[in-house]
């Protein structure tokens, strides 16, 4: 059993394509751009070198850890809206008809491309002809807000079509893990007396934990690396009030010809995302997997 | 522990009621909420696609002048024409389906290969390699576009489709073995030891017995796999110069000009990029429900 | 190992190989890259190889970048395509391909591949600031020859200045555009208002249209470069001419005017002069509050004109509505009525690293004449070269427009144009928290001057 499972040749077939792949093309760029970090390099001119410059720049840069803090919020945000989609999930188990269709209609924002979701974003909340606003003036509202203008508001006002994107994709995972829990564990349960709300949050959710811990991971981290909907929407503004720190990258190294800067800045956030995975994991931390028996 | 909640899940009628009527009463309430709960979240989600229709059959004026619902007084099917017409359309068309379902399948297959290897099979770098893949998950896309672009240029694959292929490959590849793990962990290791004890090889185990089992798990993979890559955008705007390569997305941008937006022509654009991802969407989601019928069955 | 798994691996590296084949277009380029992976910077070489042998021909293509999309803008699209056809034509070794992209991707495109040397040979630049970065890097060539001879006395005076640096011109501009007011006509009749003469003026022309519930102005404010207009102006009509060309070159941005003009700008805002959530909006969304006939004035560059008179798309009623006004004077300040804000648009420049630089740079000049004659009647545009407006036949606003462009006193380029990119950036941010006010006008002076120093 254990030769034939640790067969060197199979293995290397197995493992290499893919890895090469990986290697190549995410790993290489990325330990360029941590040069290209400790460079000044305006993308045109020579590189100099210029040691940890550019990241004491970055660890005394208020832009930066403002962006960061908007990050961290999306972050939380995201893993806190897991529970609903959860639940959602969790419903669709239940023996309901039409549940193809809901399931179905859950997941189709994830199909349109960010262009289009920032599109209908930008018409929702428009400040004076949009769908939410026209909404609240019905309602008697007088002073209706500014959605996307009002630095107090706007990272709310986002987070809202981030959260409306990422539904369908969560609920599906969850809802496939729930579906491939076996029947006889379920049914073994209910033949115990179970009732169908203890089901679902001693036996179902604890069984697929694992992969409620993965989907933490990407949430937190999806969160902190997130550029496409801030970029149409506000482009981090009003005057950085949305900046988030994909964007600031972005805004340095392709606006402000500062790729030096941006290398660094896309560096840190590389740390960053493997920082809070570490402390996820830590803290998921159970003693044994669960298994089924 | 008998007490009912009004959630009624699932079969939860075949327990003892403590007095049929109050049972039922209850559970047709618990129903009734559990519909209304799904029913508000999907026509949240359902919204966009009516409004992006609607919008693709107005002009300018109308987009921004007329509540969001409101039809215009005369449909105008004309951006469709216009979309049909000026720009190449059909060739975005062809080239991104050629780029999505390459790198779909490419992803899919690297990725279950992988995944086998990390969870089943035994090796002393196995930490390490889940580790690398994992890792490739926190990257910045944007942070490595410069370098990948040079280092392309240097393997001569610069406005060519491969270089699209791969590095959609290579960006998908962490999160599909991530989807895939934990899969893969809970699935009943007795099945490979009886395999193997009837003297089946790796290959065979994997391909006919373990691939199989995971039908359900790879075509959601898939989905998400064929979602990201044909509306992706940063690296074929980047990699791609011929017009002749271009893809969907990158097409919508031709009608974002350099001082105006033509919004009706960019619905139109959107609703006929969003047209096949869709059915094959409905197709595809139809299979997984069957994956998991079939899968339940054997366990 | 098994025949099932082993015929996976086949088709694998089959696909791969087929991808291999038809992506890189023709077979050869294919191959090469396959083997070049190993080789390293052997590429170059098989490229100069196989472009040695077809010396005989002297066929030389050219590469060329432009940002004028044929779903958009399909009368510069066709221009370009025409203008390429004929310099084709007169020299039958050369072939321009050309690349179209949407503005913004087209800056990110730039920017990309001069990183890794790889500019088309010929391409669009904008003036100062951006592109100066390219010509310290040696990106540009040279186009000095071109003006002193082919394309002597052709452009509008100091319109090249924008893209020289100690003296040497490195692009050549294709657009020229000013900053005025459009106005509905139909709307001032109805409130009983007059095109304002003095900023007085237009204060009470805001108040009257406030009172009666008419948006006085649209302002795309995400896009900061539009609410730069007003700040520049101000700025202009307060401390003349020069006062914002010298606070570049000198890196200062606290002279009283500067200050004053930001407070000047919040005092608007304060009167509501400006559409609800402007911040929030980009300019397109802005400008069709003005096309829609909801705002009553749009501050813009001329290469809105077309809206207001060719543009089928627009309906004919409210195009014979739009006129235009220049930003009023302030009384005690030291601007000028025919002081504009505007400058030129993109110029054409001519890779320094291109294999042909002798075939691009004629491309270039005749690229520049042709665009001249033609641009204005054919696509509304109105070029950098001198046009005659006695000898064609143009819509009123723009004879109007090109007359008052030959009468200008100054005309003061773009802020963000002047500027450093580290430095425009900063100061879309100030202009949108100076309009947000979420800082002082004191506050705004003196952060826009730290950066301008910083980056020297």
């Amino acid at each position: 059993m254990n030769k034939v499972m640790s067969n060197k040749l199979v293995l290397a077939l197995y493992v290499l394509p893919a890895l090469c792949l990986l290697l190549g093309i995410v790993y290489v760029p990325i330990v360029y751009t941590g040069i290209y970090g400790l460079m000044e390099w305006d993308g045109i001119s020579d590189m100099q070198f210029i040691g940890l410059d550019n990241y004491v720049k970055l660890l005394n840069d208020s832009s930066f850890w403002n962006s960061a803090k908007h990050s961290m919020y999306f972050a939380l945000l995201s893993t806190a809206s897991l529970f609903p989609y959860l639940l959602v999930a969790v419903l669709l188990t239940g023996n309901i008809r039409g549940v193809n269709v809901f399931r179905k209609i859950y997941l189709l924002p994830m199909l349109l491309s960010s262009v289009a979701i920032a599109q209908l974003w930008l018409k929702v909340y428009h400040p004076t002809s949009g769908i939410l606003n026209t909404f609240l003036e019905w309602l008697g509202v007088e002073q209706t807000p500014s959605w996307l203008a009002d630095p107090s508001i706007v990272l709310g006002a986002l987070f809202i079509p981030i959260l409306w994107q990422y539904a369908g994709f969560y609920i599906l995972i969850y809802y496939a893990a729930l579906r491939n829990i076996p029947a006889s564990i379920v049914e073994a349960a209910r033949i115990d007396g179970a009732n169908a709300w203890q089901i679902a949050f001693r036996i179902k959710i604890p069984l697929i934990s694992e992969i409620i811990k993965v989907t933490v991971v990407l949430a937190v981290v999806g969160s902190l690396k997130y550029f496409d909907l801030i970029y149409i929407m506000t482009d981090g503004g009003p005057n950085e009030a949305s900046e988030v720190m994909a964007s600031y990258m972005y805004h340095k190294a392709f606006r402000a010809f500062d790729f030096g800067y941006g290398s660094a800045v896309g560096f840190f956030l590389l740390l960053i995302c493997l920082v809070a995975t570490w402390i996820i994991r830590k803290l998921t931390a159970t003693k044994d997997k669960i298994q089924y028996s | 522990m008998k007490s009912n909640n009004g959630l009624a899940l699932g079969r939860g009628h075949t327990q003892k009621p403590a007095s049929p009527t109050s049972r039922n009463w209850k559970g047709a309430v618990g129903k009734l909420i559990l519909y209304l709960l799904l029913t508000v979240a999907a026509i949240a989600q359902l919204f966009p696609l009516v409004w992006l229709f609607l919008f693709s059959l107005k002009n300018n004026q109308e987009i921004f002048n007329l509540p969001p619902l409101a039809l215009p007084e005369q449909i105008r099917w004309e951006n469709y024409v216009k979309v049909w017409t000026t720009g190449d359309i059909g060739l975005y068309f062809f080239n991104s389906i050629v780029v999505t379902a390459f790198s779909v399948v490419l992803t899919i297959v690297l990725a279950s290969f992988v995944t086998f290897a990390i969870t089943r099979m035994r090796w002393k770098l196995q930490p390490l390699v889940l580790g690398l893949f994992m890792v490739g998950l926190m990257i910045p896309l944007h942070a490595t576009l410069i370098p990948l672009f040079i280092w392309f240029e240097r393997m001569g694959l610069i406005d060519s489709l491969v270089s699209i292929i791969l590095t959609y490959t290579a960006f998908n590849l962490p999160i599909t073995i991530m989807i895939l793990l934990g899969f893969y962990y809970a699935l009943p290791r007795e099945i490979e030891e009886a395999a193997i004890i009837d003297g089946c090889s790796v290959n065979r185990m994997f391909l006919r017995i373990i691939l199989p089992m995971t039908s359900s798990v790879m075509v959601t993979a898939a989905i998400i796999n064929m979602i990201y890559n044909w509306n992706e955008f940063v690296f074929v705007n980047t990699f791609i110069s011929s017009d002749s390569l271009k893809t969907l997305t990158v097409g919508v941008q031709n009608f974002v000009g350099q001082y105006s937006i033509d919004w009706g022509a960019i619905g139109a654009t959107l609703m006929i990029s969003i047209l096949p991802i869709l059915a094959a969407f409905l197709i595809m989601s139809e299979r997984i429900v069957e994956g998991i019928a079939a899968g339940s069955v054997k366990g | 190992m098994n025949r099932k798994s082993m015929a996976v691996l086949m088709l694998i590296a089959a696909l791969a190989w087929v991808l291999a084949a038809c992506g890189g277009g023709n077979s050869s380029t294919g191959a090469n890259g396959n083997t070049s992976q190993q080789n390293g910077g052997n590429e170059q070489a098989g490229n100069e190889q196989s472009s040695s042998e077809q010396n005989e021909a002297e066929q030389v293509e050219l590469h060329m970048m432009h940002l004028w999309p044929e779903g958009t803008t399909l009368a510069q699209y066709n221009l370009v395509n025409q203008i390429v056809d004929e310099f084709e034509q007169d020299h039958s070794n050369v072939t321009v391909n050309i690349e179209v992209l949407d503005n913004e991707q087209y800056k990110n495109k730039l920017k990309v591949l001069s990183a890794s040397n790889k500019l088309p040979d010929i391409g669009f630049t904008w003036a100062a600031g951006f592109m100066e970065p390219y010509v310290k890097g040696g990106e540009f060539a040279n186009l000095n020859e071109l003006l002193d001879g082919d394309l002597k006395d052709l452009f509008v005076g100091g319109t090249t200045e924008a893209y020289s640096f100690d003296g040497n011109t490195y692009a050549l501009p294709v657009e020229l555009n000013i900053v005025p007011f459009y106005y509905n006509k139909a709307i001032f009749e109805e409130n009983g208002i007059e095109v304002p003469e003095s900023y007085e003026d237009l204060k009470n022309v805001i108040q009257t249209l406030n009172d009666n519930g008419v948006t006085p102005f649209t302002l795309g404010g995400k896009d900061a470069w539009t609410a730069s207009f007003w700040y520049m102006y101000l700025a202009e009509r307060l401390g003349g001419p020069e006062l914002l060309d010298e606070a570049v070159a000198s890196s200062t941005f606290t002279q009283s005017e500067l200050v004053e003009a930001a407070s000047y700008l919040q005092e608007l805002v304060d009167m509501n002069a400006f559409i609800k959530g402007f911040n929030g909006l980009s300019n397109d969304e802005a400008k069709a509050e003005f096309l829609n006939g909801n705002v009553a004035m749009f501050l813009m560059g001329t290469w809105e004109v077309p809206n207001y008179t060719t543009n089928e798309e627009i309906p004919q009623e409210f195009r014979d509505n739009v006129g235009f006004f220049k930003f009023p004077v302030i009384d005690g300040g030291k601007g000028g009525l025919d002081d504009w804000v505007g400058g030129p648009g993109v110029g054409m420049f001519v890779s320094e690293n291109s294999e042909h630089p002798e075939e691009a740079k004629q491309f270039a000049a005749h690229f520049v004449k042709r665009w001249g004659e033609l641009s204005v009647t054919e696509a509304g545009v109105i070029p950098a070269t001198k046009v005659d407006t006695a000898t064609i036949d143009l819509p009123q606003m723009y004879i109007d427009l090109l007359n008052e462009l030959n009468v200008a006193n100054k005309v003061t380029l773009y802020l963000d144009v002047q500027m450093k990119p580290v430095a425009a950036e900063e100061h879309y941010n100030l202009v949108q928290a100076l309009l947000g006010k979420a800082v002082t006008p004191e506050q705004f002076a003196q952060q826009q001057e730290d950066v301008m120093k910083e980056g020297n």
